[in-house]
This record gives C-alpha cells, structure tokens and sequence, in this order.
C-alpha cells in the first residue's frame, strides 16, 4: 500500500506551493464558492456585548443567517465607540461586527415580544444572549422553555461568571476590563513596580488594548456552537452551552493556573520578557522597537553570531542562565548596544542575511497605523476596504481563515436598526405590513 | 439528568443549569467528536494547540514527533523549573492526545505519515510555509491519498503574501498587528501581551476553522485545505482599530487601562490590589456614582456621549482613580454587587486556581493522570449540557504511543516496528534528555495505553 501511495503523490503539479495557495485560498474569488454554514439559522440577542457579538460574526462570515435581534431602541454596544465617533446612528466598533447580519428589533419585555421570540426559536438552529444568569428564563424564554419549543435548539448563554456557581447570581454586568482582569491576563502584562525608570502609574498590571476580553470569549463561544451543531447533524439534538469569558481567557494565558498547581509559584508581570523564553523580547531599534528571539542553545548562537557577542555564550551557555530574571535585565542592555545602533530594517535584514547555524529571529514593532500601511494584508484580504450601501466606505478586518472550498466572507458590513424588520418577519413568519405596523404601535418592534 | 432525583422544573435558574452542565457527570455524556481521528503534525504551540482544543472534545488525536527528543516545546517552562521531569508549557499545549515519533523527513516516516493520513480526518501543521510540500506530506499529496482530509497550515503570515516566507513566533505576530502598540501607557513602553495569546488564542480560531470545514464535509464529502495566518488572527481581534484609522487617518494609541470607547472602564488601585471597574448604560453608571457619592458626576455626564468626549473622560477617570484608592478590592467588589456596576480583582493564577467559583464549575480541572500523578488543567471552556469537553490526561512522554498507534490502529508488526526503531524512523525517549522522559519516580507500566 505505502508503494502505491508513494506513485500517486508524485504526481503533484509542479506549481510552487505559494502560488498554489494563493490561487486556490483568495479570498477575492470567495463569491464564486459555497458556503458551508449556510443551512444553519441563528438568533443573536447578545445586549452590550462584544464576546456574543463577535461569536454571531464568525458563524455570518461562513454563511449562516445570522438574525440580530435588538430592543426597539437598538443595542447599547452601538453606542461604544471611540471619543463618541459614529457613522450615522452607529458606532464604529458595532459596525465591524454588524456583518452579513439582519437587523430586527424586538421588545423581550412584552408578552407579545415573547411570543414573536418562540416563533423565530422554531426556526432556529442556535440563539447566542448575554443577558445576566436567569433574566431570559424569567421572561418565560430561557432554554428550559425554549428547548421544549425546538429540542435542537443550541442555546449559547455567555456572562463573565457563567450560568452557574456562586458567583452566577451576580449583579455586576460584563465588561471587557472586568474579564481581562478575571481572566489573568491583566496579572501578567505590564510592568513591573521595581523598574523605576518608568513612571509609577504605568507600573501597574495592564489590559491588552482592544477588546481581547470580549473577543476570546466570544472565539471560545463560536467553537462551542460549531461543536455542537457537529453533534446536531447527527442526533437532531441541541444544547447549553455556558461561556464565562475569563474562563477563556485564562485558557489562552499560557500554562500559569498548570504551573501554580505543581509549584504553587505565580508567574507575575516581567514587561517584555519572557519568564520561560529567553532571548525573546523586545529591543530598542533606532527607528523605535524590534522583536528579537533566540532562545534554545544552538538559536542564541546565532543571536550572538549575529551581534558579534561570543563572549555572552560563555557567560550564559545553557537555558537554566539564560531563564534565570536577574540576568534578563543585564543581557538586553548588552544586546541594545548593538541594536539601539540600526534601524528595525537592518535588524531584521542581519538575522535573514545571517547563513549559519541556528535562527535567529526579528521583526518590527509596528503602531496600528503602520500596520495599516503593509500591502500584505490588503492582499490577503486580512484587511478591506468595502462601500457599504448603509455606511459608506469602511476598512474593516476581513475574514481569517482562508478554507480552499468554503471560504468566508463579507456581503454588507453592517444595517441600522430594524432596518430588515419588514424582509425578515415576511419570510420567517409571513407577517404582512398590518401586522408589522399593529407590532409597531404596541411598542414590540 | 436524573429525573428521579431533582425536579428540573422547580430549581431556581442557576441551580438548574448546575444540573444540566453538572460537572460530576461529564464522563457519563457522549463526546461530539468521537470517530474524528487528527493527526498533528506541528510543534511548539500554534499549530498542536489546534489538535488540543479537538482533543478535549474527543478527537482522537496523535501527536507526531521526532524520535528521541521529541518536540521544540518539551523544555519550555518558567525559569527553567520542571515538574518531574514535565515542563509546563508543554503540559498546558498539549492534552488528551497520543504521543508517537516518526522522523517524517525519511522515506520509510513518509510512508508511516501516508499510511495515518489515509485513516485521519484532519492534519493540522505549522511549519514554515512550503516545507510539508517540499517534503511530500503536503496537502497536495495528501489529498490525493484522502479526498476526505481537511487539512490546516497554521503560519505567522499565511501560505501567500509578501510576508509569507518570514519566520514568526507569537511576539512577532503581536508586534506586527499593532496589538504589542495598542498595550500599555502612553508614557511608558509598549508592552507584548503577558502570554503568548497569538499562539493559545490563535489556535482556538483554527479549531474553530476545522470545525466548519467538518460541518460542510457532512454535505459533500470532500476535505480542503485551510490556511489560517497568525497575524492576521490578532488584526481581526482588534476590534474599532482599522475603521477608526481608515476615517480618521489617526493612530490608535496606547491607552493604557482607559478604555475610550466605554467611558468609565479601568483599572484602579486600591489600597490592597488591582480591580477593574467599569459602568456604562445609566443604571449601572449612576449606581457607580451614588457609590462613589458623586451624584453630580453622575448629573453631569447621564449622557453617553458627554461622557465619551476626550475632555470629560479624564475628568471622570480621575474622580474614580481618586475614590478607589481609599477602597480595598473587597469593598469595591462589594459596592459593585450592591449598585450594579462591574468590579473585580485582577486575579493571578493562584486567586483563579483558589477561587470557590472556579472550583464548583470545575473551571480548574484537577485530576489523576496515569504517568504524573495529580494535575491542574484550565477546563474545556465552552460547557456543553450534552457532550461536553473533558481533560482525560496531560502530555506524554516521547514515542510512548508508538506501539498503540502502529499497531492497533494500522495493524503493524511487531518486526515491522523492530525495524523501523532500528532505522531511527521511529523511537522512544532518549534517556539523556530529561523533558523527553518519564517522571523519575515513574514504575515502568502506568499509563502505557499498549501493550
């Protein structure tokens, strides 16, 4: 059999593997192929939240149908936006998460609301909230009334303590910050009180920048409702699914909570190096800062190869010298002798002209806008420009994963408020324009 | 789930989701990916976490690596500081999964990695982009031997691209999405992330990609390949940061914990600890401010555009920075639950790992693992009601699943694999390489699968 596998891979057309990849993953030619999540129907009441905002995201991007249902007034993350900047009624950060969506409104809070819900849940493979713990199922439409509706239903319930536990009855609403904080990332970034060089108030434990709060949570909630829409094709079975938004962030934090448990030793902020990686961290360039890493034996020769520092090698030959803190301090100063004297550009340039053995590797510091700038990412689609016929033209973070076959995309960026209302309540449930404007004045949508 | 014993309908609402998540009966619920065999290729972190996340939801995975020393990610722990001979990063990358070798640049390894590929469902990989085609276990030539195979490259940049041959780690894909930029105070340094949340989180998306490609193979039949780019991953968690840029023409700076678009939201410095606090719809900022005995804050800035002007801002961040520091964190987490705004501590590893909260949803898993003794894990995070994820046992030591893949699953020859560790093509652990070994107080037997 392996002869006869042998034969049959040699037969690989000869095109190179780059080209290969571009022609069969661009993301530009995506209109021309199936979606794969395209019979899947999901209910997105996510309120002031990113996490259920994001997950509904990346299902659209794969062709699901994704149905945002707001209240009457619109949902409160479109007011989250940087220094109050809006397009229209809306802020930007809703607006890079309002794709391929439809936009309905309607008010939970009435009867009729409700029952307008349980007609659309019969149709629907998956309904994402972020309500606090039992403010739907006290409306009568949490999963335990909602399940016996649909059995299939996949119910995806996110809150920064869960739906259950202790601390699942909490008053306190979800926030980014609060599950940076929870999740231990905030412990571990930032920099430490005894570097007195820099000022007091930034010597303290620090949030990432953008929203990575919401977003792993949110990541963590789309895999879970993919798992079980597995399951689903299978069994015609739905499901809880419950997502605690620290949770997943401490899943993503490295192996400190695995390190804590065996040595019973916290891992604390170390600014930016890295307490299991050394060389691996940030240098000053001449032209701002560069990233700079060889850490395993044969990979910090050719960091010193590079600088012409073989006396360091002597001094720190294994890892053990090499992870140990106190030196951290002393080896970067020596390493920014040599690299606070080039630019990013001849940083990188030496590790890539550099032909012996072991690699050492580079890379620049870039501000948002200089990344903004690099040609890469508008060719691979990682960025877009798209003239939205509700918002105009906006850049907007394309689709990542590049599938051969099933490739995601964006058709619309976002829509106001209950703007597919009439298109969405006709060809789910078949009401007319009486019935639409009767809702209307009752104040249900 | 068991009628008999509770009465589902009645429990309050928490106390009934408790019942149908009930973390005492997860080995009782069915896996959902059962049957979906992955074979992972990778090393380090980007490209074996994808399997990991499979792993926990019952893939069965086996993780390919080189014969003696095993993968680049078996030393990597803080401060050099082994547990029995176990690091912990590649303990927290690596779960659930089997651990075999094959030297896959070899004739007869190739031909062990043609064999697996026939029988797998998913190849997760994350060389350097070209180097599994260049070695003929690409997805070109593997597709030819499984239509049905869907087959991931986990890389910095992706399969094409200007940046496409650039070696990458996760600290070169946090620095060029602009994350490392966005983090930290703007009077001070960038900062890279305190984990290498690239790597970890990245690897989730991937999972994530597998999935879909799983979903849609249900309709067709047919595999396809994937390429999923690490940097870009990062840019498209980033929320408002490229829309803002494209309209205003602005750098997103760094902020420190400020957050600009959700006024008030930080993080302030108590008199015993950090806490996070944020309040933006007008309850929960009113309720912040009658807290804070500021009821004028409140009147003036009730509306949320007021309070999101730049000006405003740093005057309703200083009134809050100035009322904390006199609280200690379980003051303000208290006012919180009282007037309904959001606080919490910043919490370490050991209050996560202590947290009676973590512990009744079993968020931190601990539990016996047949080689090592008693472990902690980060659970499964989505918690399925049906068929939820489970942690079965950590990383193993190198090859020690050779027999049990070569033999039951491919139906080998004990000769066959006499040969083939006589070649070097496949191998255990080499004795002199610590982290590639056993525990030292290891009894020879415990936790070998087969024979």
């Amino acid at each position: 059999m392996g002869d006869k596998m042998a034969e049959d891979v040699k037969d690989v057309n000869q095109v190179p593997w780059d080209e290969w990849a571009k022609e069969h993953c661009d993301p530009f030619k995506a209109s021309r192929k199936p979606e794969a999540l395209e019979d899947v129907v999901v209910l997105d009441l996510s309120y002031g939240n990113f996490a259920g905002l994001y997950a509904s995201s990346l299902l659209a991007e794969y062709g699901a149908k994704v149905i945002r249902i707001e209240p009457p007034g619109g949902d409160i993350s479109r007011k989250m936006t940087p220094f109050g900047l809006k397009l229209k009624d809306t802020g930007l950060a809703y607006i890079v998460e309002g794709r391929n969506k439809y936009h309905i409104t309607l008010n939970l809070e009435t009867e009729e609301g409700r029952e307008v819900l349980r007609e659309l849940v019969e149709k629907a493979d998956v309904l994402i909230e972020t309500y606090k713990p039992g403010y739907m199922d006290s409306l009568g439409v949490g999963y335990r009334q909602l399940k016996k509706i649909n059995p299939g239903l996949i119910y995806c319930a996110i809150y920064s303590y869960g739906h259950f536990g202790p601390k699942a009855k909490s008053n306190r609403p979800d926030y980014d910050v609060v599950n940076q904080a929870m999740g231990g990332i905030a412990w571990t970034t930032g920099i430490p009180e005894e570097y007195e060089e820099y000022p007091e108030h930034a010597r303290v434990p620090t949030k990432l920048g953008p929203w990575l709060g919401w977003y792993v949570g949110g990541g963590f909630a789309a895999f879970g409702i993919m798992v079980a829409l597995y399951w689903k094709r299978f069994t015609g079975e739905g499901q809880f699914i419950d997502v605690s938004e620290p949770e997943a962030m401490a899943k993503v934090t490295n192996y400190y909570v695995q390190y804590y448990h065996a040595k019973k030793k916290v891992i604390n902020r170390v600014a930016n190096f890295d307490p299991a990686v050394f060389v691996y961290t940030l240098v000053k360039a001449k032209d701002g800062m560069a990233f700079m890493a060889g850490f395993s034996d044969v990979n910090f020769y050719a960091l010193t190869e590079i600088i012409g520092r073989p006396d360091l090698r002597e001094k720190y030959p294994t890892i053990k010298e090499r992870l140990t803190p106190e030196n951290w301090p002393v080896v970067l100063h020596e390493i920014e002798k040599w690299t606070s004297e080039r630019t990013q550009q001849e940083i990188i340039q030496a590790t890539l002209d550099y032909k012996g053995e072991g690699t050492c590797v580079a890379g620049e510091v870039w501000t948002p806008k200089q990344t903004f700038e690099q040609e890469n990412w508008w060719l691979r689609g990682g960025l877009r420009k798209i003239r939205d016929p509700d918002y105009g033209e906006v850049v907007v973070q394309g689709v990542v994963a590049k599938h051969e076959k099933t490739p995601g995309r964006i058709k619309w960026v976002c829509r106001p408020v209950g703007a597919d209302n009439e298109y969405i309540y006709k060809e789910m449930l078949g009401y007319g324009k009486a019935r639409l404007e009767e809702l209307k004045s009752k104040g249900v949508i | 789930m068991n009628p008999e014993k509770v009465d589902l309908e009645s429990l309050p609402y928490t106390e009934y989701i408790r019942e149908i998540l009930n973390p005492e009966e997860i080995f009782d619920k069915p896996e959902p990916l059962k049957g979906i065999r992955v074979l992972d290729i990778g090393t380090l972190i980007f490209g074996p976490m994808v399997a990991t996340y499979l792993a926990e939801f019952g893939a069965e995975v086996i993780h390919v690596e080189m014969p003696g020393r095993g993968d680049t990610m078996r030393p990597l722990t803080p401060f050099a500081d082994f547990y029995k001979n176990l690091a912990a990063g590649f303990e927290a990358t690596n779960n659930s999964k089997y651990h075999i070798t094959i030297d896959m640049r070899t004739p007869e390894g190739k031909d062990l990695i043609y064999r697996l590929a026939k029988r797998s469902d998913v190849i997760v990989e994350n060389y350097r982009p070209g180097t599994v085609d260049r070695w003929g276990i690409g997805y070109r030539q593997l597709s030819k031997i499984n239509p049905r195979l869907i087959y991931i490259s986990m890389s910095g940049f992706g399969q094409w691209g200007p940046f496409t041959f650039r070696p990458s780690y996760d600290a070169v894909a946090q620095a060029v999405s602009g994350l490392i930029e966005t983090t930290g105070f703007p009077d001070a340094i960038p900062l890279k992330a305190g984990a290498w949340i690239g790597d970890f989180y990245g690897a989730l998306m991937g999972a994530f990609a597998v999935m879909v490609a799983l979903y849609w193979r249900e309709n067709t039949g047919e595999g396809q390949y994937i390429d999923h780019p690490q940097a870009e991953n990062l840019m498209r968690n980033m929320d408002w940061t490229w829309i803002y840029i494209g309209l205003t023409g602005k750098n997103r700076e760094r902020y420190g914990n400020r957050d600009v678009a959700i006024v008030p939201s930080d993080i302030v410095r108590a008199k015993d600890g950090y806490v996070a606090i944020a309040a933006f719809n007008e309850d929960e900022f009113r309720g912040l401010c009658e807290a804070m005995g500021r009821f004028d804050i409140f009147e003036k800035y009730t509306n949320i555009e007021e309070r999101l002007k730049e000006e405003n801002q740093a005057v309703i961040y200083k009134v809050l920075h100035e009322w904390a520091r006199e609280k200690s964190v379980a003051e303000l987490e208290e006012l919180a639950e009282k007037f309904g705004f959001a606080a919490a501590k910043v919490m370490s590893a050991k209050d996560q790992y202590e947290d009676d909260h973590w512990r009744a949803r079993k968020s931190v898993w601990i539990y016996e693992d047949p080689i090592w003794g008693e472990l902690a894990e980060v659970a499964p995070v989505p918690k399925l009601s049906e068929t939820p994820g489970r942690i079965k046992w950590t990383a193993r030591p190198v090859g020690i699943d050779n027999e049990h893949v070569f033999i039951r699953l491919l139906g080998m020859s004990q000769e066959e694999l006499e040969e083939l560790y006589k070649k070097g093509v496949i191998g255990k652990w080499d004795e002199n390489i610590p982290f590639a070994c056993p525990p030292p107080d290891w009894d020879g037997k415990s936790g070998i699968f087969f024979p």
